[in-house]
């Protein structure tokens, strides 16, 4: 999952950033509005993260120039302003939820996780399909009722697959949001991984879960149980 | 001025001028009447004098003398010769004897001495008045005369009835009475025509003031004579920056929390990372979180009740609070999707809040936010306008607020949860706010076993 940070104060969001990347997100960041909307046009992300009080474009501003751009992506507002005219505005302009400084990183986390996943349609904590039950707050994979551990990577890749069912998700497109910008992009490696998930998903290979669309990527193919 | 006096509103200024130009006009008009009354009397005494100064010439034109008095062979006026004619002569020697009368005086009866009592030289002119029996009031004039045959003094009298002159004194009166009275009656209609011109810039400022208070408009804007304008101008400007104060005020505070809660924020993200390294002990660090915690709460609180306006209701416009409503239902759909609240609405279109929007929405979402936060599946809201009384209703089917809490939930300061972050905060501002309206809250337990908030502003 690719992440954008809007954050001005610089410790804050050093610590925004690491806190995220621990928790297996990849973080990109700008210190002020107009850098924020730079990126924000620039990559596709999954959800934006902005505080409200930015120099040189106001977060109110950035949130409604982004979404005047067609970007859907869910954004969580920082704000330190606790009132409601500004928390109203802020999600009026386009944002999806709001976190109130100061905040507990957990918070921040659940609610991200909230949000990705309402995105992708789902109202419940646990994506479903069939027999396969990913719950992203817990982390935890079960298929037919038993718990599957998987790596960080494995997991990162099965999400995003699974927050797109029956998308055809890129090899490009997987590494953009799996992967830092200087990670060496092999896509071996990412080859290595569909492989494993296949294994722990699917050992009886009845299921078949992931398919690969040759020249395209991978689609996560089972049927909903949303 | 002391409040009590503030009370009782002074005389307006239309009495004011009622007041003084009606005893000015009673005055004027009362002043000159007084003065032409009497002009005109002694206009009328002295024609009265100068024609028996005149007769008196005539006596003594035709009088001839004799032995033992005078003998009158003709009288020029026919009036001496006719009988009770209302003109009379009289001739009386230095003794007050009557020597010769008139003809026409052959019924008159009146004291002579009365015209006999001042001393008179030879040329000389007396008059007065005095009363006849049966003959009424009578203006007389007594013409001291020698006659050297006889070396004797003489006065001639000639003497008229005052009823003609009386007459047409009443006559004046009743006129001058007709044409003033005419001329009071048209200058009160002056006067009340002139006092409704000169006034309605007046009227028209204090329309525009009221327009103000309601919320119609911002600024006064009707055109005004150059004498009220320094006044308008500077209302208009004392207005203005009294709102761009507030929302200076309101943008300082909100600078202020930012400044302020982006460096706890950093330190509350350092304390997390110390935890997980465990590089403090556990004490040490419970109690650092503590303390950073109640420094939020404390932050928290005073700037939310400070960004509260100070409910100044006489810039306040009317805000449309279903408009509001809609916002904050919008919003906190956004957030709290994933509780597929089933919200109830019933939102009168009329309904308006004399005050600041930001405080509308600051109550409003409070108790909203915690509706969404405590309640399972639905919400209601209410929003009536009773003649003067606005009242908002909130219900939640959450757990409710226990009897015991209930006072204590909604004292004014009061927090009812000093633990969880926010929801004592949110009802604690909502209190303050209602309260700097004068409004009441109250909180009871509704049909579906949770929390009814009923919030009551009387509005003017």
């Amino acid at each position: 999952m690719r992440l954008l940070v809007v954050e001005d104060e610089d410790l804050l969001r050093a610590r925004l950033v690491k806190a995220l990347s621990d928790n297996g997100y990849i973080v990109d960041s700008a210190t002020d509005g107009k850098a924020g909307l730079f990126h924000a046009c620039e990559y596709d992300y999954d959800a934006a993260i902005i505080d409200l009080g930015l120099p040189e474009i106001d977060g109110i501003t950035l949130i409604r120039t982004i979404r005047s751009k067609g970007r859907t992506f869910p954004i969580l507002i920082l704000t330190a302003r606790d009132n409601w005219t500004d928390k109203v505005e802020g999600l009026d302009a386009g944002a999806d939820d709001y976190v109130v400084k100061p905040f507990q990183i957990e918070e921040i986390r659940a609610r991200l996780n909230a949000l990705l996943r309402r995105a992708a349609g789902f109202s419940k904590p646990a994506l479903e399909f069939g027999t396969v039950s990913l719950d992203t707050t817990a982390r935890q994979l079960r298929v037919a009722g038993a718990d599957v551990e998987l790596t960080a990577y494995e997991y990162k890749v099965l999400e995003y697959l699974m927050l797109h069912p029956g998308k055809v998700v890129s090899k490009t497109e997987l590494t953009e949001h799996l992967y830092d910008q200087d990670h060496d992009r092999d896509s071996n490696v990412l080859e290595v991984f569909i492989r494993r998930l296949r294994q722990k998903l699917d050992p009886d290979e009845t299921l078949k879960p992931i398919d690969t669309v040759r020249g395209l990527g991978y689609r996560f193919n089972v049927p909903s149980g949303k | 001025m002391s409040p009590l006096a503030s009370n009782r509103p002074a005389w307006s200024l239309q009495k004011r001028l009622v007041l003084a130009f009606g005893v000015l006009l009673i005055l004027f008009l009362g002043f000159a009447g007084i003065v032409l009354d009497r002009v005109y009397k002694e206009s009328v005494a002295a024609a009265v004098e100068e024609r028996l100064q005149l007769r008196i010439f005539a006596l003594l034109g035709v009088a001839e003398e004799e032995e033992t008095g005078f003998f009158m062979p003709e009288l020029d006026d026919a009036r001496f010769s006719q009988i009770d004619s209302g003109l009379y002569g009289l001739i009386l020697d230095s003794e007050g004897l009557e020597v010769w009368r008139s003809p026409s005086a052959l019924n008159l009866a009146i004291d002579t001495t009365v015209i006999m009592r001042d001393a008179l030289s030879t040329g000389e002119t007396l008059y007065g008045s005095v009363s006849a029996e049966d003959l009424g009031e009578l203006v007389w004039a007594r013409y001291g005369t020698y006659w050297e045959n006889q070396d004797r003094n003489y006065s001639f009298v000639a003497l008229e009835s005052s009823a003609p002159s009386a007459a047409q004194i009443r006559e004046f009166q009743s006129n001058l009475s007709l044409w003033f009275g005419a001329m009071a009656v048209v200058l009160s209609i002056a006067q009340y025509i002139l006092l409704r011109w000169g006034m309605r810039p007046l009227q028209l400022l204090a329309g525009d003031v009221s327009a103000i208070e309601s919320g119609d408009r911002d600024q006064l804007q009707g055109h005004y004579p150059s004498e009220l304008q320094p006044v308008t101008r500077n209302l208009n400007m004392l207005i203005k920056s009294e709102r761009e104060r507030q929302g200076r005020y309101r943008t300082t505070l909100g600078d202020l929390a930012h400044s302020l809660k982006t460096p706890l924020a950093v330190l509350s993200s350092a304390l997390q990372e110390t935890r997980r390294e465990a590089s403090l002990p556990p004490q040490q660090l419970r109690e650092m979180e503590e303390q950073l915690a109640r420094m939020d709460e404390i932050i928290s609180y005073q700037l939310r009740r400070a960004v509260k306006s100070n409910h100044s209701r006489v810039l306040a416009k009317p805000v449309p609070v279903a408009a509001v409503i809609h916002k904050l239902l919008a919003a906190l759909g956004k957030v709290y999707r994933d509780k597929a609240m089933q919200v109830e609405t019933s939102i009168a279109d009329d309904a308006v809040f004399y005050g600041e929007e930001s405080d509308l929405t600051e109550l409003c979402g409070n108790l909203l936010d915690n509706a969404f936060k405590y309640g399972r599946s639905r919400i209601g809201l209410t929003v009536k306008q009773e003649a003067r009384i606005l009242i908002l209703k909130i219900d939640d089917d959450g757990k409710g607020i226990d009897e015991q809490d209930k006072q204590w939930v909604l004292q004014r300061g009061a927090r009812a949860d000093t633990v969880t972050t926010g929801q004592g905060i949110g009802l604690a501002v909502a209190v303050d706010i209602v309260s700097a309206y004068g409004g009441e809250i109250e909180v009871r337990r509704n049909d579906w076993g949770g929390a009814r908030f009923i919030v009551r502003f009387e509005q003017a």
